[in-house]
C-alpha cells in the first residue's frame, strides 16, 4: 500500500525547498533523485557504512536511515553544500594533497565526518580522529592516509575550526 | 633526461572532484528512457527447477529468461571457461543463480513483480564444503569426481627424499570465504545503439564484458561497445563478474529494444556474488634429524563454486605460490578445484596466491615452534635467492632483497626484543611472514594470450591522449600512466589525458587484473612515450602504438606449467604485534610494520596508500572477515554481520620499501596491488598465536574462536 | 489506489492523540525501522501498518534530573546525547557512546532500543543493572514500569496500542557504587554489534561487606540477563574465592546464548571473576576493565566527538 503524499519542507545546503512526497520514503533517495545531490553515496542501506553521511541540524547522520517526513522543518547539508564552505574545502584540498582518495566512493561521506569531527575538536589527536571516521567505511585506504590528510586539514583551518 | 625522479607524489588527478563528491558512478547516470531491471535468482543451493509462477505483468513489463535468447545465441558468459550459464536452464547449481532478469519502466512495480514470482523447485542435496565436495555428497555433478580442474607440479624427487627423511610431519591448514565489500556495488546499464549494443559498467575490464555476453545474441563483440563508468573499489570482484550482470542486460535490451539499468543493493551484493575460494592446504613435510626441511608435497584444494570459470588460473597461480618465499631441494604440489553448490568463486586480490602463501608461512612458524624455534630464526634458512629454483623449475631473474627487507621491519617493529620478551602465551605476541606475487600473466601470457597494445595521440594543442583499456577503480593507475607519459614527454602532466576507456576507441591492452597495468601496459606506454617524444614538436597530430613482446630466454610451457612463471615478483616482509584480552579473547593489534619490494616507485604517495589498504584487508581476512556457508547459504548478508575493519581496528601503519629497479618496467616499477595483501594475515596469525601459546590453522579468526583456542588449542610445541 | 497514512505530529499531546485513535507505528530515530523495513535501492520502505514519525517532538528530547536524583531522558534522546551528557549514569553513557556508528548514534534513540527488545540492544544492560523504568503515556494518563520487565520477551514489550515510551527514569548511577565495570565485546573496534556486554558495580560496607552488586548480561540469551538471587549471594558477607565462584556458577545457570556458547559463557565468568577479585583488593579509583592492560584509575569519560 502506497503511503499518502505530504507537502515536507526543509532547509537544503543553506536554501529552503519542498516536494510534496510519501513521507517514508528514504531522505537518501529524496535526495539524490529530486534534488540531484548525487554525492550522497549510497553503500549498504543501513547505516553502517556511512557513504551517504550528510548534516542534519549540525549533526551527521546517515540518510539511508531516514524517512524523509523526519527531515521536515530541519537544516540540512551535503556535500554539494559542505564543498562550497570556506572549511569544506580546505578538507577537500587536504584529502587531495594526503593522498585520501582511492576509488572515492566513501570519500564524500569522509569529508561530512571530517567536517562534523573538526567543527566539533578543532586539533583532535591521531585516536579522536580515527573515532571520528570508525562510522565511515573505506576498503581501499587502510584509513592512514585519510587520517593523516584531516590532521593536515586541521592545520592548515587552524582559527577557522573554531569559527 | 627526467626532471625529477618520478616516485616523487603527485596531486591524485581524481582527487579532487572524488572529494567534492561530483565524479559520476553508475548509480549517478541518468540514463534517458531507460527501464529497470532485477534479477530473479534461485533460492536453493542444488536442484530442479519444476515450474515458475509470474504474476500478471502489467504493460510494459517482462520476465526473461534463456528462452528469449535468439536463435544461434548461446547460453553462457564466457569468463575463460565457458561453463557459466548466464540464466539457469533446467537445473540450479548454487543460491543466486540467475534464472531471469525482470524488467520494466518504473522500479517499485518491477520490484512488486519480482518478490510475487514463485518458483518451484525439486531439491538436491547440495554439496557445500570442500569436504563435501570431495566426498560428491548428493552425487558428483562435475565428471565423476567433482573435480572441475586439477594440476601437479614437482621439483626434484619428493618420494625420494621422503624415504630418507627422519621423519615427516602433516599439517592441514584452511582459508576461509572472504568478500570484496567494495564500497560502491555492482551495477551496469545496456542501451540499444545503431546496430549494436552499448553498455556502462561499473568494472575493470570492459574488453571481457563485451566478449563474455556477445555469444548470447551471437553478434560479433566490437557490436557491443563498454563504457567503464568510475568504478568505487573492485579488488577482483569486478574483473569477471560483471559479465553475470551484463548477461542479462544485453539479452533484455535486444528483447524490450530499450535501455535496461541495474544497480544492486549491498545485501544482494554480498549474496550473489563472487567470493575468494575458501582453501585447503595439506601438507606432508621431511624433516632431516636436525629438523631441516628436506621435502614439502602439499595437496590444494580450493571451492569453485558451482561453475569454473576463471578458477583454473587462481588455482595455478595458488600452486606457483605454495612454497612462498621459500627454496627447498624437493618441492612437490598437487591442485584440485573441487565442485560445490556454492555461488561461483573467482577473482580477489591475490588471485588465489594469498591462501598458499598464508598456508605455507603458517606452517613454516608450527614446524619452527614445535622444535621451540624463533619462527623467524627458522624461516630465514630457507629463503629464495636470484637463480634459486621455484616451484615450477624457473628460475629467479631479479635479485631477492628479502634480507634488507627484513633489515628494515626488524628496525621498525623492535621483533628481536619483543620475540624474546613475549613470551608465548602471555598475551602479546609479534609475528612475521615473508610472501611475494608474481606480476602479471603467468608465463609467456603476456605475449601469446593479452598481445596488449596501447596508443598515444598528440593533438594540435599539445595534448595528449593515452588509448588503452585500463580502468581506474581507486588504485591509482589513472594518475600513474599520465605521470609516465608526461614525465618522458616533458610536458605537465596535466597536458596528459586519460579518461575512462570505451572499448570503441581504445585498443585492447589487456585486463586490469594480476598486478600488470602498471609493469605491463605501463611500460607500453612509455615505450610509446619514447617514441612520440622526437616528433612530438615536428608534427601536429598523430599517434603511436606499442604492442607487449616478451623478453626472450625465460621459456614457459602452459601445458605442463613448466619453467619461468613469473619474470618479476614483488616481495614482502611484514609483522604485527597484538595484545590478547585475558577474559574476553578480543585482540588489539598493536603495531603493524611492512617493506615492500615493488621495484622502482611510480608515485610513493600511491603506493603507500595501496600498501596501507591491502595490508588491512589481510588483517580482516585473517581476523574479523566471517562468512560461513550452511546449507548453500551465506549466513553474513548485510556490512553489519559481515565485518570489514574501521579506522579504529588497527594503528598507524609503519611502511617501508627497497629499491629494486625492474628490468623491463616502467621507470624500473614492478606489480604491487596484490602483493601488499598477500602476507599481513600469516604475520597477524604468527602474532596471535604466539600470544595465545596455541597452534592456529585456519582463518579467520574472530574473537570467540580466539576464545576457542585458548580453551581447546593445542600448544605450539606440540609435535605436528 | 489505497493509500496509507503517516503522522507528523507537532507535539507530544498530539502524538498521544494519534495513539489513541489509530494502531500506528511510532518511528524515532528510524535506525532500526528503516532497516528491517527496507526494499531495494531507491525504494520506500514498505510497513504493514500506518507510521507515525517522532524524531523531532522537542517534548521527547530533555534530560535532567528530578527531585528524587534521579536521571530522567527523555524517550527521543540519541545515543550521542546520552553519551555526551553528564547527567546520564556512567554505565548508560559508556553503552551509548559505542553503540553503532557514530552518525547513527545521532538518529537511534533510547527508546528505540529499549522497544526493540532485541538481546543484543546496548542500553538495556546497564538499565536492568540500574533498575530504570519506562514512563509510558497516552491521553489517559501514564504510568511506569520497570525496563526488565517492559521487555518480555524476544522482540516483545509490555506496551498498550494507546501508549508510546515517553521517558526513560534512572534512579541509581556510579555515585551509589565504590567500583563499576563495562565491558563490550563487540564484532570489532568501533561501529560494532555487541558479541556480549557485561554492566557490573559493587558497594561495600564500612565493615568491608558487600553492601550491594550487580551485574548484567547482553547477548547472552533471549533477553538482557539479570539476576537479584545470584547478586544476592554475595551480599552482606565479604568476598572470597569460593563466594566468587558461586556468583559466576549462579549466573552461568541463568544466562542461556544459543550462538557461540561457549565463547561467551566463559569469558562472563572471566569478566565477573575480574570484577570480584579486582574490587576486593580495593584498589584507587572507581573503573575496573578486563586486564592491567585497559585497567584504569579515575573514572574516564565515555570516548565522544
Amino acid at each position: 500500500m502506497e503511503c499518502k503524499e505530504y507537502k515536507i519542507e526543509f532547509t537544503l545546503n543553506g536554501k529552503p525547498v519542498s516536494i510534496a512526497t510519501n513521507p517514508l520514503r528514504r531522505l537518501i533517495d529524496v535526495l539524490r533523485d529530486d534534488f540531484g545531490c548525487l554525492g550522497v553515496k549510497e553503500g549498504c542501506s543501513e547505516g553502517e557504512c556511512g557513504a551517504c553521511s550528510i548534516l542534519m541540524n549540525g549533526r551527521v547522520v546517515t540518510p539511508c536511515l531516514i524517512p524523509v517526513g523526519a527531515a521536515n522543518g530541519q537544516d540540512i547539508m551535503t556535500i554539494e553544500g559542505i564543498k562550497e564552505t570556506e572549511k569544506g574545502s580546505i578538507i577537500v584540498q587536504a584529502f587531495a594533497d594526503g593522498g585520501a582518495v582511492q576509488c572515492g566512493f566513501c570519500i564524500p561521506g569522509m569529508v561530512i565526518a571530517a567536517y562534523y569531527l573538526l567543527s566539533r575538536n578543532p586539533n583532535p589527536t591521531e585516536d579522536e580522529i580515527r573515532l571520528g571516521i570508525s562510522g565511515n567505511i573505506c576498503r581501499c585506504t587502510g584509513y592512514d592516509l585519510i587520517v593523516e590528510s584531516i590532521k593536515l586539514a586541521a592545520k592548515r583551518g587552524g582559527e577557522i575550526w573554531k569559527r | 633526461m627526467v626532471a625529477h625522479d618520478i616516485s616523487k607524489a603527485v596531486r591524485r588527478l581524481d582527487a579532487v572532484s572524488k572529494s567534492e563528491g561530483s565524479v559520476k558512478y553508475i548509480a549517478d547516470y541518468g540514463f534517458e528512457d531507460c527501464l529497470w531491471g532485477r534479477l530473479v535468482r534461485s533460492s536453493i543451493p542444488r536442484g530442479i527447477i519444476k515450474d515458475i509462477k509470474l504474476p500478471e505483468m502489467p504493460d510494459g513489463y517482462r520476465f526473461i529468461t534463456y528462452k528469449d535468447i535468439p536463435d544461434g545465441g548461446h547460453n553462457y558468459l564466457h569468463m575463460i571457461a565457458t561453463d557459466w550459464k548466464c540464466f539457469a536452464e533446467n537445473d540450479v547449481r548454487y543460491v543466486g543463480e540467475t534464472i531471469g532478469i525482470i524488467v520494466g519502466p518504473d522500479r517499485t512495480i518491477v520490484e512488486d513483480l519480482r518478490e510475487k514470482i514463485v518458483i518451484e523447485y525439486e531439491e538436491q542435496e547440495p554439496a557445500v564444503s570442500i569436504d563435501d565436495g570431495l566426498a560428491c555428497k548428493g552425487g558428483a555433478f562435475i565428471n565423476d569426481d567433482n573435480i572441475h580442474c586439477h594440476l601437479k607440479l614437482e621439483v626434484g624427487n619428493v618420494d625420494e627424499a621422503f624415504r630418507k627423511a627422519d621423519r615427516i610431519v602433516e599439517e592441514t591448514i584452511e582459508t576461509g570465504f572472504q568478500e570484496h565489500v567494495y564500497l560502491e556495488t555492482n551495477g551496469a546499464c545496456c542501451m540499444p545503439d545503431g546496430d549494436g549494443y552499448k553498455i556502462y559498467a561499473s568494472a575493470q575490464c570492459p574488453f571481457y564484458i563485451r566478449k563474455s555476453i556477445a555469444p548470447l545474441l551471437n553478434i560479433d563483440p566490437s557490436k557491443i561497445s563498454v563504457q567503464q563508468t568510475t568504478t568505487g573499489g573492485a579488488f577482483g570482484g569486478k574483473e569477471h563478474f560483471p559479465d553475470v550482470v551484463c548477461g542479462p542486460l544485453l539479452l533484455a535490451a535486444y528483447v524490450m529494444k530499450k535501455g535496461v539499468k541495474m544497480i544492486f543493493d549491498r545485501e544482494e551484493d554480498i549474496e550473489n556474488s563472487v567470493k575468494r575460494h575458501p582453501s585447503k592446504t595439506v601438507f606432508r613435510t621431511g624433516l632431516d634429524k636436525d629438523g631441516n626441511i628436506v621435502a614439502m608435497d602439499s595437496k590444494v584444494y580450493y571451492n569453485v563454486g558451482g561453475y569454473l570459470s576463471s578458477s583454473f588460473v587462481v588455482l595455478q597461480r595458488g600452486c606457483f605460490h605454495v612454497t612462498g618465499c621459500y627454496e627447498f631441494p624437493n618441492m612437490r604440489t598437487e591442485g584440485f578445484g573441487v565442485a560445490t553448490n556454492t555461488y561461483p568463486s573467482c577473482a580477489f586480490r591475490g588471485f588465489g596466491a594469498p591462501q598458499t602463501l598464508f598456508a605455507v608461512e603458517t606452517h613454516m612458524c608450527h614446524i619452527a615452534e614445535m622444535q621451540g624455534l624463533d619462527p623467524l630464526e627458522y624461516k630465514k634458512r630457507y629463503f629464495i635467492k636470484q637463480g634459486g629454483t621455484t616451484s615450477t623449475n624457473g628460475k629467479i631473474v631479479e635479485k631477492v632483497m628479502i634480507p634488507e627487507m627484513l633489515d628494515q621491519v626488524l628496525k621498525a617493529s623492535d621483533y628481536e626484543r619483543k620475540a624474546k620478551e613475549y613470551k608465548w602465551g602471555s598475551g602479546k605476541g609479534i609475528g612475521i611472514s615473508f610472501y611475494n606475487h608474481g606480476g602479471a600473466f603467468t608465463g609467456n601470457g603476456e605475449q601469446a594470450i593479452i598481445k596488449g597494445r596501447a596508443k598515444l595521440h598528440k593533438f594540435k594543442d599539445g595534448t595528449v591522449e593515452i588509448l588503452c583499456s585500463q580502468t581506474e577503480m581507486g588504485q591509482g593507475f589513472h594518475t600513474i600512466l599520465p605521470k609516465i607519459a608526461a614525465h618522458i614527454l616533458e610536458i605537465p602532466i596535466e597536458k596528459v589525458i586519460f579518461k575512462d576507456p570505451d572499448t570503441s576507441r581504445v585498443p585492447d591492452s589487456g585486463p586490469t587484473a594480476a598486478s600488470r597495468s602498471t609493469m605491463i601496459v605501463g611500460e607500453l606506454v612509455e615505450r610509446a612515450a619514447t617514441l612520440m617524444k622526437p616528433r612530438y614538436d615536428k608534427e601536429e597530430e598523430f599517434e603511436v602504438e606499442t604492442q607487449y613482446e616478451h623478453p626472450d630466454g625465460y621459456p614457459w610451457d602452459q601445458s605442463t606449467f613448466q619453467g619461468y612463471a613469473y619474470l618479476g615478483y614483488g616481495w614482502g616482509v611484514c609483522a604485527v604485534e597484538v595484545e590478547v584480552d585475558p577474559c574476553t579473547g578480543e585482540v588489539t593489534t598493536k603495531g603493524v610494520w611492512s617493506s615492500h619490494d615493488c621495484g622502482h616507485l611510480i608515485d610513493e604517495m600511491i603506493v603507500h596508500g595501496q600498501v596501507n589498504g591491502g595490508v588491512l584487508q589481510g588483517i580482516g581476512w585473517a581476523s574479523t572477515e566471517v562468512l560461513k556457508n550452511v546449507g548453500g547459504h551465506f549466513k553474513q548478508t548485510s556490512m553489519s554481520d559481515y565485518i570489514v575493519p574501521t579506522s579504529m581496528d588497527c594503528p598507524k601503519q609503519g611502511v617501508s620499501f627497497v629499491e629494486n629497479p625492474y628490468e623491463w618496467g616502467p621507470f624500473g616499477a614492478k606489480g604491487m596491488g596484490e602483493l601488499v595483501f598477500n602476507g599481513s594475515g600469516a604475520a597477524y596469525i604468527d602474532a596471535l598465536s604466539r600470544a595465545i601459546g596455541k597452534r592456529i590453522t585456519a582463518i579467520p579468526v574472530p574473537t570467540e574462536d580466539v576464545m576457542g583456542y585458548m580453551l581447546n588449542g593445542k600448544d605450539l610445541k606440540e609435535a605436528l | 489506489m489505497e493509500e496509507m497514512m503517516c503522522y507528523i505530529p507537532k507535539t507530544l499531546e498530539e502524538a498521544l492523540e494519534i495513539k489513541s485513535r489509530h494502531d500506528v507505528i511510532v518511528l524515532a530515530g528510524g535506525s532500526d525501522l528503516m532497516v528491517s523495513n527496507k526494499r531495494t535501492l531507491g525504494l520506500a520502505p514498505k510497513f504493514d501498518k500506518p507510521v507515525m514519525i517522532v524524531r523531532n517532538l522537542p517534548e521527547l528530547r530533555g534530560i535532567y534530573i528530578n527531585e528524587e536524583g534521579e536521571c530522567c531522558i527523555g524517550a527521543g534522546c540519541t545515543s550521542a546525547q546520552i553519551a555526551e551528557s553528564t547527567l546520564c549514569p556512567w554505565h548508560l553513557r559508556q553503552a551509548a557512546s559505542r553503540m553503532g556508528a557514530v552518525a547513527l548514534r545521532n538518529s537511534a534513540t533510547i527508546a528505540g532500543n529499549i522497544a526493540n527488545a532485541s538481546p543484543k540492544g546496548d542500553t538495556p544492560g546497564p538499565l536492568y543493572m540500574l533498575d530504570a523504568r519506562v514512563k509510558l503515556s497516552s491521553v489517559s494518563g501514564s504510568r511506569e514500569i520497570l525496563v526488565s520487565d517492559f521487555i518480555v520477551k524476544f522482540r516483545t514489550i509490555d506496551l498498550r496500542p494507546d501508549e508510546m515510551i515517553t521517558e526513560v527514569i534512572v534512579p541509581l548511577s556510579e555515585d551509589d557504587f565504590d567500583y563499576v565495570f563495562w565491558h563490550k565485546v563487540g564484532t570489532r573496534k568501533a561501529n560494532a554489534i555487541s558479541k556480549i556486554t557485561l554492566s557490573q558495580a559493587i558497594k561495600f560496607n564500612a565493615d568491608g561487606t558487600v553492601k550491594d552488586y550487580r551485574v548484567a548480561a547482553t547477548a547472552t540469551g533471549a533477553k538482557t540477563n539479570r539476576s537479584r538471587d545470584v547478586e544476592s549471594i554475595i551480599i552482606g558477607k565479604r568476598l572470597s574465592p569460593e563466594l566468587i565462584e558461586d556468583v559466576i556458577k549462579g549466573f552461568d545457570d541463568v544466562i542461556s546464548p544459543r550462538a557461540m556458547p561457549e565463547f561467551r559463557r566463559e569469558a562472563t565468568r572471566r569478566m565477573i571473576r575480574r570484577f570480584l577479585n579486582v574490587a576486593d583488593t580495593h584498589p584507587e579509583g572507581k573503573v575496573i576493565d578486563t586486564y592491567d592492560g585497559y585497567y584504569v584509575v579515575g573514572q574516564p569519560e565515555p570516548r565522544v566527538l
